[in-house]
Formats: structure tokens, C-alpha cells, sequence
């Protein structure tokens, strides 16, 4: 990761938005971005089998296994030959000794995981220990090839207890919103890869892969007895009809970023630009179709993974350039948008470095990786 | 590394029109004709000595790289031969006479193509290896070799990012030419892969270049300085601590060293679209002075703990410099003498975002370094480089090999004899 996030440097770049900050209203909480400063890189996520682009980023609310609270667990997409939906490990990176280990490593091939292994951002750690992750799978690195996947579960030290497979479950994809009560727990997953095509297949009116209006939030209730596997209680789509596309840069596009404030649920709908709200979340018994817009454009490029920042504010990745955006999910109001990835190698700078993000166990500053140079970062005051 | 002295004012003429009409005369000569050469000659590098040549000599302008892989016909003694056929070809090429060729079949073909007459040597070197599977291939010890491998021969590990092309990758036995003429180098790795018919054939070849910057440190297809910071080539002890092999290693080993050979493909086109500042933020040096950021000059020491006002090191965290200078600083030193090529335009796809794909220069470094041990040298190096490195995205490892490269030679001794005697 570059250190060329000074004011100056990014202003001479031209044409680029730099940490501005709108028109916050008055009553509002301080922004969270305004306090962040720094953003050091903390450690390579490759593995030794070679694995690369970090997705997931997770912190660990519990001591339980190999996992400390507070570790930060980063899973890949890429194998060693870099190819999207075909990584399989988990690294666990641990703050206080500034050391990355492998948590979990998983085979190309698994035959209850419908299509093969490719670890998506849709990974949590219950306090129970169990690590929860999607696998959107692929053969050659296009969803030409994409397999349905699954929902991979973990034990604390990293082996492999069960999966979950169905025709509720194709391709998890975005970072999970989570209620944990220790021995129940709500798992809200992003469904990115119903009939989706291959990369190749255009819309002649747009140029671009075709928009297959599929994709869906589910919500998984758990029963995790003590000692005990965790139990899939019920599943139900709370939300559906979300535009979706292969894309051969990123794989696909569609909604990634779940975060889960009250019973609403804010989804990030990557295709339209958009944040979206979905009420009542926890309760519902059907579809609330794609919600309602809570905001769009803007400061938003593409949103990825979202994260409530705990004063009432959501955090957004950009996909298309290197910043994260923080709105009011009341106001709708885009509050700042900070750039943590300001790498030129890419245009506009950290154009597809960011995917995942996780708040800071510290309240101040998030974690969050960067595809470019296959790092965890955190950004800091 | 480029001499002081210019080494291309040559003597075109004198000695070449005597390599000629032996040519001619179809006469082969014994090795020990090098002898006869004269040593002031400045388009004449020694071939016979402790070390080979073409490790701490003077970087020639261009080299022509080849690897073979042994016939599976091949056997111990073939092997031998061909070693004592290169040996001499080597001593005889490096004087600008030409190579004895056995005759083929009944029909004698030409001895020498002769399509260096009228050329000087070019301070032509010639530099032999031998790559892992002299040793042992497939688990098998076909040449009773095997006990023979230096511990510090390790295998090359998978390094982040590496897109090793079997075509473009390692090779049982290495030969590669260095010269101040592109065509004197070429003749002579022909003339090698010739006299290996039937014995070894090539796996891969690659040609380079390092243009002379005159007493300046020569600069990369990136426009940087490179180069600064290898161990003093005039310094015996630094040499025998980082590049030769010691008393570690088997007898037939010792002086020589190991060689890591990596074709890295720059992705220029993305580099060129890149801002001199953010250039300069990726390799830690300033473009034109070379000067350490935060310094005026080339040779400043590099302050790896200076700030700029935000509290951000002036050195980026992951700039070329700071790893190198870090892990230099941790005591991995190795003798670099790369070259960089240029091989047409071919499809390409580029491995970071945006992840351009198109219509892409076949350019960049054939990276080449020397090392007394390859675990403490390439391979501590490489860990780290190829994980933090900025430079990484625009440079990606296309091809790679590592040869033991054995002691020189003396004269009437050939290329790794000492090798094959002590495992006889």
C-alpha cells in the first residue's frame, strides 16, 4: 500500500474527490472518517500455498481455539494462479503480536460444496467459535464456470464441521450482518449468483454483461447448542430482485454490503450505485422486494462491504476507486469519503483494491484489505 | 558495473581475420590455444581461473542465455564430453577462434558458420551451469550425481505473484554468452547448442541487453537507477562472505556460486501512464538524481525512519528501496548482473486492477543474481520482495531457473570436472 494519501499528492492527481466532508447536519454524531488519519498496511495475507486476493475481513469477538479476540480473519478468492472464486484459506491475523497465520485451509474440490471452493467476503465469527464462510466458486476464474457454492462452517481451529448447501444458498457473497446471542444467532447473507451468466454473454443495448435481476438477502436463524454443531433453524429470503452481473475484472457485481442497525438491514446494491433499506429484517416473513433507496451516487462508486460504525453511521467501500464513504442511514446524507487506498496504479486511484471492511474492537478506525497488493490495512486516527 | 574504461573500442580486424582463415581452414584448436591470446587485448576476457567469467566481469552489453535439458538418452560419459567440447569451444570462442565441430555423418558440414568473421571477440564470456536435474530428475539419480548436490542448492519456493512459464523455466545445464556485440553472443550459444546435438537440447534461450551508461549507474526500462548497493566486487572478503561458495560446499563447488535467473515482464504501458511522483513514492529513489527520497544525491544514505509532516514515512512502507535497503541491512547480500530484454508485443493480461489486458510490450529485467547461498540470498530476499514490494504490480515473474554454477576452470581442465571426479 502507497503512503500517498497527503492532501497535496491526491489534489495533483486531478479530477479526484479528496476527504470532504458535506453538509453534516448539526444534530448528527461526529463523523468517524474525520478522526482517521493513517492508514499503515499491517501484514500480507498471501498464504504459502499461494493464495491471493483478500476478501473477508472479520474480527474475532471471542477467545475460543487458535483464535484470539480481536484477531482479524481475512479468507481469499484467487488461487495461486490468481484466478477469481478458486482460493480456499483463511489467515488469522493477531494485532498484538503483528503475526499472520493460517487458520484454515481448504482443497480445490469438495464434494458438498456444489462447484468447488472460492471464499467470498460472507464470513463471520460466532462467539460460539464457529467461523462461517460463503464459497462462490468457479473453474477458470469466470462465472462462465461458476458453481452454485455453499456455506462453509469452521470450528475455532480451523477445521472443517459442515457445510450448507441448497437451493436457498448460490453464490454468498457480501460481508454478513450478524445478531449472535451466543446460543442463537441471525445470519443475514447477500445471494450473488442466480443464473447468472459468463462474462462474455452482453446486453446489445448496454455493451455490457447482461443484468439478471436475481440476486437475494437471505436470512439464516441458527440454534448453536452448547459444545454443539450450530443448527439451521430456518432460512428465509427477506429480500429479492437485486440486479446482478458477471463482470471479467471483478467476477461479478451485484449486492455485497450488509449491515444491520435496529431490525433495518442496509444493503449495498453494487449494479445501481446504491445503498437500499430492507425494515424489519429480523422479523419479516417475505421479500420486501429491493427495499427502499437510501441513498445513491454521490460519493458512492460501486459500494461493497458496509459496516455500521456503532453511532449510527455506516462505513461503504468503494469498488471502483479507493475510498469509503460515511452516510446517515436516517438523513440518507453522505457524510465524507476518505481515500485509504490511494494506489495511482490504478485509475481512479484504488480502482477494485477494496472489498471487505470491519470496524476496529476499539471503536476508532476499521480494518479492511486491499486486492492490489494483497495486504490487511488498517485506517487509523 | 559497467568498466571504467570503455570496453567497446575494440580492434576490429586484427584477430577476428585470424579466426577467420582457421575457420576457413576448418582447423579446430585445443583449448589451451587461449593461452596464446593476448591477455592486453581489451576485447579479450580470461576464460581460464578460479571463477568462471561473466560473474564479476565488467557487464558486457548483451547476453545471450541458454538452458538445455539432457537427452534421456543421454549418459554420465555424454555428459563429460559435452563438457570438455564447451570447455574448449569456450576458451577458443573467447579469443575469436573458431569452434572444433566433430563431423556429423559422412558429409563434414562447415565447422564454424562464420558469421562472426571480421568481428572482434566483444569481451565475449561464457558462463556454465548446472541446473537441478544434473543431480537428480524425477527422484532418479540418472548420473550417479546426486550425492554431489550442494546442500545450499536448494529448490526455488513458490513466491507470491509468480506466473512461471514451463517453456520459460528451469533447464538441466546452463550456458550463457556475455558480450559488447548481440551477434557474437548469439554465435556463440549456437555453437554450443551445436556441439550438444543428440546430448542436450534447449529448454529455453533469452537474449538481453545493458547499454553502457559510461561511469554512471546504468538505468532500467523504468528509467531508475539500478544497481546501487551490490556487494564491492574489489572487496575479497565481502565476496567470499556473499557470492562465492566456501568451504560449505562440495570441492568441485568452491569459488564458484549460485545463480538466479528470473525473467521479469514490466508492465510498461501501466508504468508509463503513472505520475514521476508516484513513480518515485514506488521505487523510494528520486527518477533522475537516484538520490533516496528525502536525499540530494545517489549514494546518500537511505533514512528509513524520516517523516514527511503528516507522520507518514518519506520512504513509503512498501517502496522498492525500503525492502531492499531492510533486507540488505539484515545481512542478505546478493551480486546482481541483470539484463533487460525486449521480445516483441504479444496478448497479455495484467494481474492487478484494473487488470489491463490487450496488445502488451514483451519487456522488462532478466534478473539475474549471484549468491554463496541461495536460502540466505535470493530466496530470504524474494520472500519479502514479492509480498510488499510496490514495484510488484507492474512487474510480474514469467520464467525463472537457478544453476549451480561450478568453479572456474584451469587450463587443460574442463567445465566441472572436478564434479565428475569426485563422484566417480
Amino acid at each position: 500500500m502507497l503512503n500517498i494519501r497527503r492532501f497535496g499528492d491526491l489534489a495533483a492527481f486531478g479530477g479526484v474527490m479528496v476527504a470532504l466532508t458535506l453538509n453534516a447536519a448539526p444534530a448528527l454524531a461526529d463523523g468517524v472518517l474525520e478522526g482517521l488519519h493513517h492508514h499503515p498496511t499491517l501484514a500480507s495475507t498471501i498464504t504459502d500455498n499461494g493464495d491471493l486476493n483478500p476478501y473477508a475481513v472479520v474480527v474475532a469477538p471471542a477467545s475460543v481455539g487458535k483464535i484470539r479476540q480481536g484477531d482479524v480473519l481475512v479468507d481469499n478468492f484467487n488461487n495461486l494462479s490468481n484466478l477469481q472464486g478458486t482460493g480456499g484459506t483463511i489467515v488469522d491475523y493477531n494485532p498484538s503480536t503483528r503475526s499472520m497465520s493460517l487458520f484454515a485451509k481448504l482443497p480445490q474440490n469438495l464434494p458438498q460444496c456444489p462447484g468447488g471452493i472460492g471464499l467470498t467476503t460472507a464470513m463471520t465469527m460466532l462467539t460460539s467459535g464457529w467461523v462461517i464462510v460463503g464459497s462462490t466458486p468457479s473453474a477458470d476464474g469466470t462465472t462462465t464456470t461458476k458453481g452454485q457454492g455453499c456455506m462453509l462452517v469452521f470450528d475455532a481451529n480451523g477445521q472443517l464441521a459442515t457445510v450448507w448447501s441448497g437451493s436457498h444458498i448460490n453464490g454468498p457473497w457480501g460481508n454478513m450482518a450478524v445478531v449472535d446471542n451466543g446460543s442463537k444467532a441471525t445470519l443475514f447473507v447477500s445471494m450473488s449468483g442466480y443464473d447468472l451468466p459468463g462474462p462474455d454473454k452482453h446486453d446489445p443495448a448496454t455493451g455490457q454483461p447482461v443484468i439478471v435481476e436475481k440476486a437475494t438477502v437471505l436470512r439464516i436463524q441458527l440454534a448453536i447448542p452448547p459444545g454443539g454443531l450450530p443448527k439451521v433453524t430456518s432460512q428465509t429470503v427477506i429480500a429479492s430482485g437485486f440486479a446482478q452481473r458477471a463482470d471479467k475484472d471483478v467476477f461479478l457485481i451485484g449486492p455485497t454490503g450488509l449491515a444491520l442497525i435496529g431490525s433495518t438491514l442496509y444493503v449495498s446494491d453494487a449494479v445501481q450505485n446504491r445503498i437500499v433499506a430492507i425494515p424489519d429484517a429480523l422479523t419479516r416473513t417475505g421479500s420486501a422486494g429491493t427495499g427502499r433507496t437510501v441513498t445513491k451516487g454521490g460519493m458512492l462508486q460501486r459500494p461493497l462491504a458496509l459496516a455500521a460504525t456503532g453511532n449510527g453511521h455506516i462505513l461503504a467501500c468503494n469498488g471502483k476507486n479507493g475510498q469509503v464513504v460515511e452516510f446517515d442511514p436516517e438523513s440518507g446524507k453522505q457524510l465524507a469519503a476518505q481515500w485509504v487506498d490511494s494506489n495511482q496504479a490504478q485509475s481512479p486511484p484504488g480502482n477494485g483494491d477494496l472489498f471487505g471492511l470491519a470496524m476496529a474492537p476499539d471503536g476508532v478506525g476499521f480494518y479492511y484489505v486491499e486486492d492490489d497488493t494483497n495486504m490487511l490495512a488498517k485506517a487509523t486516527p | 558495473m559497467t568498466s571504467a574504461t570503455d570496453p567497446r573500442a575494440t580492434r576490429r580486424g586484427f584477430l577476428t581475420a585470424t579466426a577467420g582463415l582457421a575457420a576457413l581452414a576448418g582447423a579446430g584448436l585445443p583449448p589451451s590455444a587461449a593461452k596464446t591470446a593476448s591477455i592486453a587485448d581489451p576485447t579479450v576476457e580470461p576464460f581460464f581461473g578460479r571463477h568462471q567469467g561473466g560473474i564479476v566481469t565488467p557487464a558486457q552489453a548483451h547476453t545471450y542465455i541458454a538452458a538445455f535439458d539432457l537427452a534421456p538418452t543421454a549418459k554420465r560419459g555424454d555428459i563429460e564430453t559435452l563438457l570438455r567440447r564447451w570447455t574448449a569451444a569456450a576458451a577458443a570462442l573467447s579469443v575469436g577462434k573458431p569452434v572444433e565441430i566433430p563431423a556429423e555423418g559422412a558429409a563434414a558440414a562447415e565447422a564454424d558458420p562464420s558469421d562472426v568473421l571480421g568481428l572482434s571477440p566483444s569481451r565475449l564470456t561464457l558462463t556454465f551451469g548446472f541446473g537441478p536435474g544434473l543431480f537428480e530428475k524425477d527422484g532418479a539419480d540418472r548420473y550417479g550425481l546426486r550425492a554431489q548436490k550442494p546442500k545450499a542448492f536448494v529448490d526455488m519456493p513458490h513466491f507470491p505473484g509468480d506466473q512461471l512459464v514451463p517453456a520459460r523455466t528451469g533447464g538441466d545445464l546452463l550456458a550463457q554468452a556475455c558480450a559488447d556485440n548481440p551477434q557474437v553472443a548469439f554465435h556463440a550459444v549456437r555453437q554450443l547448442a551445436r556441439l550438444a546435438y543428440g546430448v542436450a537440447g534447449i529448454r529455453w534461450v533469452q537474449a538481453g541487453f545493458a547499454s553502457d551508461y559510461g561511469k554512471a549507474t546504468p538505468r532500467n526500462l523504468m528509467g531508475f537507477k539500478d544497481g546501487t548497493g551490490n556487494p564491492a566486487i574489489g572487496d575479497p572478503r565481502e565476496m567470499d562472505a556473499f557470492v562465492w561458495a566456501g568451504d560449505e560446499a562440495p570441492l568441485w563447488m568452491r569459488g564458484g556460486s549460485y545463480l538466479v535467473i528470473r525473467r521479469a515482464r514490466i508492465a510498461l504501458e501501466h508504468w508509463d501512464r503513472m505520475s514521476v511522483g508516484f513513480q518515485e513514492q514506488t521505487f523510494g529513489r528520486r527518477k533522475l538524481s537516484g538520490a533516496p527520497l528525502g536525499g540530494k544525491n545517489e549514494f546518500d544514505p537511505i533514512d528509513l525512519d524520516a517523516k514527511d509532516a503528516n507522520g507518514d514515512p518519506l520512504i513509503p512502507e512498501n517502496s522498492h528501496v525500503r525492502i531492499a535497503h531492510e533486507t540488505s541491512m539484515a545481512g542478505a547480500k546478493v551480486l546482481r548482473r541483470s539484463y533487460s530484454y525486449n521480445d516483441g508485443a504479444n496478448i497479455t493480461a495484467e494481474r492487478w486492477p484494473p487488470w489491463r489486458q490487450g496488445m502488451e510490450f514483451d519487456a522488462g529485467l532478466i534478473f539475474i543474481c549471484y549468491q554463496r547461498d541461495l536460502a540466505a540470498g535470493f530466496i530470504n530476499i524474494f520472500q519479502k520482495m514479492s509480498r510488499f514490494d510496490m514495484m510488484n504490480q507492474f512487474v510480474t515473474n514469467v520464467g525463472g531457473a537457478h544453476f549451480a554454477v561450478p568453479a572456474g576452470a584451469a587450463e587443460g581442465e574442463f567445465i566441472g570436472q572436478r564434479l565428475f571426479e569426485a563422484a566417480s
